[in-house]
C-alpha cells in the first residue's frame, strides 16, 4: 500500500495510490495463496503484524506530539485531489484497528484449524487474504482525509468484510445474512457518495476540511443528515442497526470480533469527523441534541434487546449496538457542551466517547473470542444448552469474566473509566447549568443502560459458565489451544492497563479529542488529571481491600473443617440440572417491562395445565427486534423480486450479451444527441 | 477528619440493624433482643466451619470478599455531614453507584454459580431491581449536583448549599427518595422481606442460601455497610435543611433508617413480586419529579 511508502517525501507529484493499492492487494493474495495450507494463518498474521507495527509506531509519534506528515497525496483525482494524513484522532483509531486486527488474526489460526480439512485451500486463502485486506482498508479509511480515497477504502472494507462473513457460505442463514449486510452497507455507501459528490461540486474538494467550509457557507442539515445516515449505517445507529444481530452470529467469531470491535468504529469515526467539521456553528447545538437522542435510543434499544436474547453471539451483537449508543451519548453531550461554551463538558464527553471506543474494541473482541471458544468446543452458542463451562474451560471462563466486568463498566476495569468520563460530562452539564435537561436525559439513559448491561451479562455469564452443564457436549468440552488464549490476552492487557492506570490512557484520548475541543491539550489534561488520579487510587484501594479480605477469610478458614455437599435444594430431594434457571427465565422480569420493544415468538407446544403427567414437549421461545421485522418484511422481499426480474436477462447466450452492449451504446448515443448527458 | 468520618460511618453501620430490631420489637410490644445481637451473630458465623456446594467454582468463594470490599470502598466516598470523606473526586457519585453495582453483580454471579433454581430466581430479581433503581439513584444525586453546582459528595455537602423555603421542599423530597432507595437496596419490606420463610418469595436472602460461616458473615457485614452508606446520604440531604454538621448527620442516619425500616416492617406487608417493578419505577418517577422541581426552582432564581 502507498501508506507505507511516501512518508519520507511528504508531497510527491503523483503517487499512484490506486496502482499501489492494487499492487499491494495482488501481493497479499499472492503471499497468502502461495503459502501452504497450515501456514496461511501465519502469512496473514505477518502481513497484518507489519501494518499494525507501522500503525502503532506512527500513532505513538503523532499522539506523543510529533509532526503529522502527509501519507499520500493525489493532485488530480475525481474529487480534486486526495490526501491522507494522520492527526491524533486518526492515530487513536489506528491504534484500535492495529490491536483488534492483530488479535483477530492471531485468534483465527486456532479457530479455523479444525475447519481446514473441509475447505478447499483457495477458500481458506481467500478468507485470509480478505482479512489482511480488510485490516489495511480500515487503516486507509481512518488515515484518509476524505474524498475519493476515503470512499475507495470504505468500499474495499465493506467488500472484504462481506467475504469474511461468507466463510461458512454453505449454510443458508450465513449467505442470507451476508447478503443483507452487503445491501445495507451499500445503501450507506450510496449516501456517502451523494454526500461527497455534493461536497465536491460545491467546494471543489471532497475532504473533511472542505466539509467545514461547506457547513460555514451553506445549509448544514441536508448534507449532515446524509452523512450521518451513511456513517450511522456502519456504526449500527438506531434504526439502521438491524444488520448487526444478523451478521455477527453468521460470521466466524474472529470476524465478529473484528467487525464489532473495530469495523463499526469507522462509522463512529465518520460521525466524529462530520461533527468536528461543524466547528462552533449554531447548528452544533442541534447536532448535539440529535446525536444525544440517537445515542439514548440506540443504547436503550440495544441493551434491552441484548438482555432478552438467548444466543451468545446475538446478545453480544446487540450489546455492540448499545455501546455505540453510549459513544453517541458522549459525542452528543460533547457537542452540546461545546455549543454552550463549556469546555469541561465538551472535553469529558469527547474524551469519554473516544475512550469508550477504544475500550469497547478491547472487551468486545475478548468476548467474541470467548464466544468463539464456546462454539468450537461445545458446538452451540445457545445459552440454554450451555452451563457449567467454567469447570471445563477455566482459562476461557476467567478471560470472559474479565470481559464481562469490563463491559458492565464496573471498577476496576476499563469500561468504568470511559463511562465515568461520560457521566462526568453529563453531571457537569447539570451542575454548571449549561445543558441541564439534555444532560439529565443522558444521565438517566446511561444509568438505565448500566443497570441493564449488568442484567444482560450476568445472565450470559451465569447461564453459560456457571452452574451445571445442561448437555453432554458441554460436559465433555476441553480448553482451547494456547494460541487462542494468547490472542485473548492481547485485549485483556489493554483492559487491565486502562482500568488500573486511567490517567495515562485517558491522556491519549484527550489528545485525540484535540480536533473537537478548543482548549489546549495541556489545559485539557489539567482539568481531568486530579479526578483520574483519584479514580486510579480508588481502584487500587478496592483491589487492596478485596485482597486483604480474601487473606483474612483464608486465615479464618484455615482452622475450620471444610466439607463439600450438594447445593441446597430447598427441601426438594431430586434436583437435576434441567431445573437450573435458564437465560430465558433470568430475563423474564425484564421482558414484562420491555414487551413493547420485542416480538416474542413461541414454537412448539407448552405443557398444558391439564397435563398431570406431561409427555415430552419441545417449546422454543425467541425474541425478535420489532425494527428488524419491519425492515425484513418489505424491502428484502422487494429486492428479491427485482433480482428475479433482472436475472431473466442473464440468459447465458453470447449473442444476447452482444445485443445488450449494442443497446447500451445506442442508448448513450441517443442520450448524447438529446443533450441529456 | 477523614478518619472520624470513616469511624462514624462504620459506627452507623453497626447501629442501624440494632435499632431496626429494637423498633420492631417495641412496636410489637416485645422487649426485643440485645441491641448488639447482630454482632454476636456475626461473631458466631466467623467461628463456624464451612460447607460448599460441589457445583460451585472458585468464583463462589471469592465473591463475599468482593461484595464486602466494594461496599467498604463505596462507603469511604460518603461524607458524614460536612466532614471530608477519605476519598473524594469529581464524579465520585458515579463511582459510588458503580461500586454498589460491582457488589451486586458479584453476588448475582455467585447465586448463579450454585446452579439452584431458587438462587437463580433471586439473582434474576436482584438484577432487574438493581437496573430499575440505578436511574433513580443517579437522578437524585444529579439533582443535588444541580442544586449545589458540584459533582462530588464532599463538595455537595460542604455546607454551601443554598437555603430557602423552596430548597427545604426539594431536600426533604430527596431525603424521602433516598430512604426509599435504602429500602430497595438493602432488601427490606415492602420490596423484600429478610424474614420470609419461603425461598420462592425471597430476593436478597435467597441469593445467599448456600453461603455459611465466614462467607455469610462477610455478606451480612457488607449489607450493613451498604445500608449505612445510603442512609448517610439520606441523612446528609436531610441535615442540609438545618445545617450540615456531623453530629446531626451521623445520629440522623441511624434514626432515619432504623426507625423507618422498623415501622414499615411492623405495619406493612411486603409487595407481591409483580408489584415490585411498579414500586421501584415509582421511585424513579419521583426522582424525575424531584429533578424537574429543582430545575424549575433553579430557573426561577435565574430570572430574579
Amino acid at each position: 500500500m502507498a501508506a507505507g511508502h511516501p512518508g519520507s517525501q511528504p508531497i510527491q507529484p503523483v503517487i499512484m495510490l490506486f496502482i499501489y493499492t492494487l499492487l499491494f492487494l495482488l501481493l497479499t493474495c499472492l503471499v497468502i495463496f502461495a503459502a501452504p495450507l497450515r501456514c496461511k494463518a501465519w502469512a496473514a498474521l505477518a502481513l497484518v503484524g507489519v501494518g499494525a507495527l507501522w500503525g502503532i509506531v506512527r500513532a505513538a509519534l503523532v499522539l506523543g506530539g510529533g509532526s503529522q506528515p502527509l501519507l499520500w497525496s493525489l493532485p488530480d483525482t475525481l474529487f480534486g485531489g486526495d490526501t491522507g494524513s494522520m492527526d491524533p484522532l486518526s492515530a487513536l483509531f489506528v491504534v484500535i484497528i492495529s490491536l483488534g486486527g492483530v488479535a483477530a488474526t492471531l485468534y483465527s489460526r486456532g479457530y479455523l484449524a479444525h475447519t481446514l480439512p473441509q475447505k478447499s485451500p483457495t477458500h481458506v486463502a481467500l478468507h485470509y487474504a480478505s482479512l489482511a485486506v480488510m485490516f489495511y482498508a480500515m487503516l486507509g479509511v481512518v488515515c484518509s482525509d476524505g474524498g475519493l480515497s476515503f470512499l475507495f477504502f470504505w468500499e474495499l472494507m465493506t467488500v472484504a468484510s462481506f467475504l469474511l462473513i461468507l466463510y461458512d457460505a454453505q449454510r443458508r442463514e450465513v449467505a442470507r445474512a451476508a447478503l443483507a449486510y452487503l445491501i445495507m452497507m451499500h445503501i450507506g455507501f450510496v449516501l456517502l457518495v451523494i454526500g461527497f459528490v455534493r461536497l465536491d461540486t460545491v467546494c471543489g474538494s471532497g475532504s473533511f476540511d472542505a466539509l467545514g467550509e461547506y457547513f460555514h457557507e451553506h445549509a448544514v442539515w441536508p448534507l449532515y443528515a446524509v452523512f450521518l445516515a451513511g456513517f450511522g449505517m456502519k456504526a449500527g445507529m438506531f434504526p439502521m442497526h438491524v444488520w448487526l444481530p444478523e451478521a455477527h452470529p453468521a460470521a466466524p467469531s474472529h470476524v465478529s470480533a473484528l467487525m464489532s470491535g473495530v469495523m463499526i468504529k469507522t462509522g463512529v469515526y465518520g460521525i466524529l469527523r462530520i461533527t468536528g467539521a461543524l466547528g462552533d456553528l449554531p447548528a452544533l447545538q442541534t447536532a448535539g441534541i440529535v446525536l444525544l437522542t440517537a445515542g439514548i435510543v440506540t443504547g436503550v434499544w440495544g441493551v434491552l434487546l441484548a438482555a432478552t436474547q438467548n444466543d451468545v453471539k446475538r446478545l453480544l451483537a446487540y450489546s455492540s449496538i448499545e455501546n455505540v449508543g453510549i459513544i453517541l451519548i458522549g459525542v452528543g453531550i460533547a457537542a452540546l457542551g461545546k455549543a454552550a461554551g463549556n469546555p469541561m463538558v465538551a472535553l469529558c464527553g469527547m474524551a469519554g466517547a473516544l475512550m469508550h471506543t477504544l475500550n469497547h474494541s478491547l472487551f468486545k473482541s475478548l468476548l467474541f473470542f470467548g464466544a468463539g471458544n464456546l462454539l468450537s468446543q461445545t458446538h452451540t452458542t445457545s445459552l440454554d444448552n450451555l452451563g457449567g463451562v467454567a469447570r471445563h474451560m477455566p482459562l476461557t471462563a476467567i478471560l470472559f469474566l474479565a470481559g464481562t466486568v469490563a463491559i458492565c463498566a464496573l471498577p476496576p476495569l476499563n469500561g468504568f473509566v470511559s463511562e465515568l468520563l461520560i457521566y462526568l460530562g453529563l453531571l457537569d452539564g447539570i451542575a454548571s447549568g449549561s445543558n441541564i435537561l439534555a444532560s439529565a436525559a443522558g444521565l438517566v439513559a446511561l444509568a438505565l443502560i448500566g443497570g441493564a448491561v449488568v442484567l444482560a451479562f450476568t445472565k450470559l455469564y451465569g447461564t453459560v459458565f456457571l452452574g451445571s452443564p445442561r448437555t453432554h457436549e458441554v460436559a465433555e468440552a476441553s480448553e482451547v489451544d494456547n494460541g487462542r488464549i494468547a490472542a485473548m490476552a492481547v485485549p485483556l492487557a489493554g483492559i487491565l492497563f486502562i482500568g488500573l492506570f486511567p490517567g495515562t490512557a485517558v491522556g491519549l484520548a484527550t489528545r485525540a479529542s484535540d480536533f473537537f475541543v478548543l482548549t489546549p491539550v495541556d489545559a485539557a489534561e489539567w482539568l481531568l488529571t486530579p479526578s483520574l488520579a483519584a479514580v486510579g487510587r480508588t481502584v487500587w484501594l478496592l483491589l487492596v481491600v478485596i485482597g486483604v479480605l480474601l487473606w483474612l477469610r483464608r486465615r479464618l478458614l484455615r482452622s475450620r473443617r471444610i466439607t463439600a455437599g450438594p447445593t441446597w435444594g430447598c427441601g426438594f430431594t431430586s434436583v437435576n440440572v434441567r431445573m437450573q434457571y435458564t437465560g430465558e427465565s433470568f430475563s423474564e422480569g425484564l421482558q414484562a417491562v420491555a414487551r413493547p420493544l420485542t416480538q416474542s415468538s413461541g414454537d412448539g407446544a407448552p405443557v398444558g395445565k391439564g397435563e398431570t403427567f406431561p409427555d415430552a414437549h419441545s417449546f422454543d421461545i425467541g425474541h425478535r427486534d420489532r425494527i428488524g421485522r419491519l425492515f425484513a418484511a418489505w424491502w428484502v422481499e422487494l429486492l428479491r423480486v427485482i433480482n428475479q426480474r433482472v436475472m431473466r436477462l442473464r440468459t447465458g447466450k453470447i449473442n444476447h450479451y452482444v445485443l445488450f452492449a449494442l443497446a447500451f451504446l445506442a442508448l448513450v448515443f441517443l442520450l448524447s444527441i438529446c443533450n441529456v448527458i | 477528619m477523614a478518619l472520624l468520618n470513616t469511624l462514624l460511618l462504620l459506627l452507623a453501620a453497626l447501629c442501624i440493624p440494632g435499632l431496626i430490631n429494637r423498633t420492631r420489637a417495641r412496636l410489637a410490644g416485645r422487649k426485643g433482643i440485645r441491641f448488639v445481637q447482630h454482632l454476636y451473630d456475626v461473631r458466631l458465623l466467623l467461628r463456624k466451619d464451612a460447607v460448599y456446594s460441589t457445583t460451585t467454582t472458585a468464583l463462589f468463594r471469592a465473591v463475599p470478599s468482593v461484595y464486602l470490599g466494594a461496599a467498604l470502598v463505596a462507603a469511604l466516598l460518603i461524607p458524614v455531614g460536612n466532614l471530608r470523606p477519605l476519598i473524594s473526586f469529581d464524579g465520585d457519585l458515579v463511582a459510588f453507584a458503580y461500586l454498589l453495582a460491582l457488589g451486586r453483580t458479584a453476588l448475582i454471579l455467585a447465586a448463579m454459580d450454585t446452579g439452584s433454581s431458587f438462587e437463580g430466581m433471586g439473582a434474576s430479581r436482584e438484577a432487574l431491581y438493581g437496573m430499575l433503581v440505578e436511574p433513580a439513584l443517579l437522578l437524585t444525586l444529579g439533582t443535588l449536583a444541580l442544586l449545589t453546582g458540584y459533582t462530588s459528595f464532599a463538595e455537595i455537602f460542604s455546607g454551601e448549599a443554598p437555603r430557602g423555603a423552596e430548597f427545604f421542599i426539594v431536600l426533604l423530597f430527596a431525603t424521602y427518595i433516598l430512604v426509599k432507595i435504602v429500602f430497595t437496596e438493602s432488601g427490606r419490606v415492602p420490596v423484600d422481606d429478610p424474614r420470609t420463610h419461603l425461598e420462592l418469595t425471597m430476593i436478597h436472602e435467597v441469593m445467599c442460601l448456600d453461603y455459611c460461616g465466614v462467607d455469610l458473615a462477610y455478606i451480612k457485614m457488607a449489607g450493613w455497610v451498604k445500608s449505612a452508606a445510603l442512609s448517610m446520604l439520606a441523612a446528609d440531604a436531610a441535615a442540609a435543611l438545618f445545617g450540615l454538621h456531623w453530629w446531626i448527620a451521623a445520629p440522623l442516619s441511624v434514626v432515619l433508617t432504623g426507625v423507618s425500616v422498623g415501622v414499615v416492617e411492623s405495619t406493612q406487608a411486603r409487595n407481591k413480586l409483580s408489584r415490585n417493578t411498579t414500586f421501584i419505577l415509582t421511585i424513579a418517577a419521583l426522582a424525575a419529579l424531584l429533578f424537574f422541581t429543582a430545575y424549575l426552582l433553579q430557573l426561577n432564581i435565574a430570572i430574579q
